[in-house]
C-alpha cells in the first residue's frame, strides 16, 4: 500500500510528478527513437559494407530486377484499378436493401476474406485449367492473368468493406436531399453519396492497396517471375543472400512509398473547403 | 381541386400509429403552417408528401396525380415538390453554386451555362451571390439554409415543403431564413411549413393547422387561431405558448 502524506498525496503521486511528467516522457521518447535509429542504421550499414557485393548488385539490377519490378508494378496497377472498381460494386451490394444483392455481396466478402489469398491463387492457377481437355489450356500464358484475377477478387472484398463503411458514414439526409430533388437512386448514389463515401473510405482503401503490393510476393508460388522469384534465382546461383535482399527491399519500397504519397494527395484534394 | 391533397392518410411506424386519418388540402398560392407539440406527426406528414415516408392507407395527390401510388413516377413528381430540411443537407463536396445546379443538369438535362445563370439569380435572390463559390462548411447555418432553399427552387417546384428549417439555427440567424421564406410567400409560392416560429406563422401563414397525436385538431386562419381558437386543443396549445 502506498504511504499516505498529510496533504492526502501518496507516494505514487510523488513518483509520477518526479519521473512521469510530460518533460521526462518527451525526453524518454526522443531517446528511444534516437537509439532505435542508431541500431537500425548500424545494422543496415554493417550489411551494406560487409555483405553486399556491389559488382553483383550492378550486374543483377538489369535486366532481372528491373523486369521483376516492372512486372510487379504492372500487376499491382491492374489489380489496383480492377479491385477498386469491383470493390465499389461489392460495397454497393453490401448496402443494398434488395435481399438477394445483399446476400450475394456478403457471401462474396465472407469467402474472399475468409480464405487465404494463396489458396485462392492456387484455385485459379491450377483449378481453372482443369476444365479444359489435357494439353489444350495455354498454361504457359496463364500465370499473370491468374495473378491479376486472384488479387482483384481478393482485394475487391476488402475494398468493398471499406466502401460499405464509407457509405454508411454519409448522413442519411444526403440521400434524402438528393432524392427529394427528383434524382434517382443511382444518380443520388453516383453524384452525392459515393463521392463522400470515397473520401471516407480513402485511408482504408489506400491501406489495402499497400497490402496488395506486398501480396504480389505470393505470386512466386504460381511461377510469376516477380521479386521473390528473382531473389530465389540469384540466391541459388550465387549463394549471396544480402545483395538480392537489398534490391528486393528497394523495389517494394519503390512502389509502396509513392503509393502513400498518391493516397495523401487524393485525401488533400477532397478537402472541400477545409474543416475535416 | 386543391393543389396538394391529403386524403384519409394513415401512417404507421411499426405498431405506432403516427398519422390517423389525416385530411388536409393546400390550395394554390397558400401558405399552410403546421404547428403542434413534438411527436404529433407534423414532420412525418411533410415527409409523406414527397414520399420520403410511405403511407399505409389513404392517398396523397399533387395536381390530382397520386404521389402515394406505388406505381407513381416518384422521381418526376418530386421535381414539382421542393423540400428544405432542418439539418440543411447541403452536399458538402459541392460549392453553393454546384449544389443548386446539380439536379437541374442531371434531372432536367439543362446545359451547364443555363443552369449556372439560373443558379446565380437564385443565390442572388436569397442574398448569397457573393458566396456562390464557397463550400457549405465555409458558410454559416443561416447561409447554408438559404442555399438549400435556392437548391429546392432551382427545380421550379409547384409547392415547397419546409421541415422545421430554423430549428437548428443560432437565434440570430433565424431571421434571415424567415425573411427569404416570407419573400417567397409574397411571390405566391404554395408552401407547407412545419415550424415552431409562432411570429412567422401568424404573420405569413394563411392557415394554421394544429396537429396533436397524429390528427389535425384545428385548422383556422391565423387571426382566429391566435386570438380565439375554436377548439379546446387549440386553446390548450396556445396557453402553453404564453
Amino acid at each position: 500500500m502506498a504511504e499516505s502524506y498529510s496533504d492526502g498525496r501518496t507516494a505514487d503521486d510523488e513518483f509520477q510528478e518526479q519521473f512521469l511528467n510530460d518533460k521526462t516522457l518527451k525526453f524518454a521518447g526522443a531517446a528511444v527513437a534516437t537509439l532505435f535509429t542508431l541500431v537500425v542504421g548500424l545494422f543496415i550499414g554493417a550489411i551494406i559494407f560487409t555483405q553486399v557485393d556491389f559488382g553483383l548488385f550492378v550486374e543483377i539490377i538489369y535486366p532481372q530486377f528491373v523486369n521483376a519490378y516492372l512486372l510487379v508494378l504492372g500487376i499491382f496497377l491492374a489489380g489496383s484499378v480492377l479491385s477498386i472498381i469491383a470493390g465499389i460494386f461489392v460495397g454497393l451490394g453490401r448496402v443494398s436493401k434488395t435481399r438477394v444483392t445483399n446476400t450475394v455481396a456478403s457471401g462474396y466478402v465472407e469467402f474472399f476474406r475468409g480464405t487465404p489469398l494463396l489458396f485462392q491463387l492456387i484455385v485459379i492457377f491450377f483449378g481453372i485449367p482443369a476444365f479444359w481437355p489435357p494439353g489444350e489450356f495455354p498454361i504457359q500464358n496463364w500465370a499473370i492473368p491468374a495473378a491479376i484475377i486472384g488479387l482483384t477478387l481478393n482485394h475487391a472484398a476488402y475494398v468493398g468493406e471499406a466502401v460499405r463503411g464509407g457509405i454508411n458514414a454519409v448522413p442519411e439526409g444526403q440521400m434524402e436531399a438528393a432524392r427529394s430533388l427528383g434524382m434517382s437512386y443511382v444518380q443520388s448514389m453516383r453524384e452525392v453519396v459515393l463521392p463522400q463515401a470515397w473520401r471516407n473510405a480513402l485511408a482504408a482503401i489506400g491501406n489495402d492497396q499497400v497490402i496488395l503490393v506486398k501480396d504480389t510476393s505470393l505470386l512466386t508460388v504460381i511461377a510469376v517471375p516477380e521479386l521473390i522469384s528473382a531473389f530465389r534465382q540469384i540466391n541459388s546461383a550465387t549463394f549471396d543472400p544480402w545483395t538480392p535482399i537489398l534490391l528486393v527491399a528497394i523495389a517494394y519500397l519503390g512502389i509502396t512509398l509513392p503509393l502513400g504519397k498518391v493516397v495523401r494527395y487524393l485525401e488533400a484534394r477532397s478537402d472541400w473547403g477545409g474543416d475535416r | 381541386m386543391s393543389l396538394l391533397e391529403f386524403d384519409k392518410v394513415d401512417k404507421f411506424f411499426g405498431d405506432t400509429h403516427v398519422l390517423k386519418d389525416v385530411d388536409l388540402n393546400v390550395e394554390e398560392g397558400e401558405v399552410c403552417v403546421i404547428i403542434g407539440p413534438s411527436g404529433s406527426g407534423k414532420s412525418t406528414l411533410l415527409r409523406c408528401a414527397n414520399r420520403l415516408e410511405e403511407i399505409q392507407d389513404g392517398e396523397i395527390r399533387l395536381d390530382n396525380q397520386s404521389i402515394s401510388d406505388p406505381n407513381a413516377d416518384i422521381n418526376r413528381l418530386r421535381q414539382r415538390i421542393g423540400m428544405v430540411f432542418q439539418s440543411f443537407n447541403l452536399f458538402p463536396h459541392k460549392t453553393a453554386l454546384e449544389n443548386v445546379t446539380l439536379a437541374p443538369t442531371k434531372v432536367k438535362g439543362l446545359d451547364e451555362s443555363t443552369a449556372e445563370k439560373r443558379a446565380e439569380s437564385l443565390l442572388d435572390r436569397v442574398g448569397l451571390s457573393a458566396q456562390s463559390n464557397s463550400y457549405p462548411n465555409q458558410l454559416s447555418g443561416g447561409q447554408q439554409q438559404r442555399v438549400a432553399i435556392a437548391r429546392a427552387l432551382a427545380m421550379d417546384p409547384r409547392v415547397m415543403l419546409f421541415d422545421e428549417v430554423t430549428s437548428a439555427l443560432d437565434p440570430e440567424l433565424v431571421g434571415e431564413v424567415l425573411d427569404v421564406m416570407q419573400g417567397l410567400a409574397e411571390e405566391g409560392m404554395t408552401m407547407l411549413v412545419v415550424t415552431h416560429e409562432m411570429g412567422f406563422a401568424r404573420e405569413v401563414g394563411d392557415r394554421i393547422v394544429l396537429m396533436a397525436d397524429g390528427r389535425v385538431v384545428e385548422d383556422s386562419p391565423p387571426e382566429v387561431f391566435f386570438e380565439n381558437p375554436t377548439t379546446d386543443r387549440g386553446k390548450q396549445f396556445l396557453s402553453k405558448l404564453l
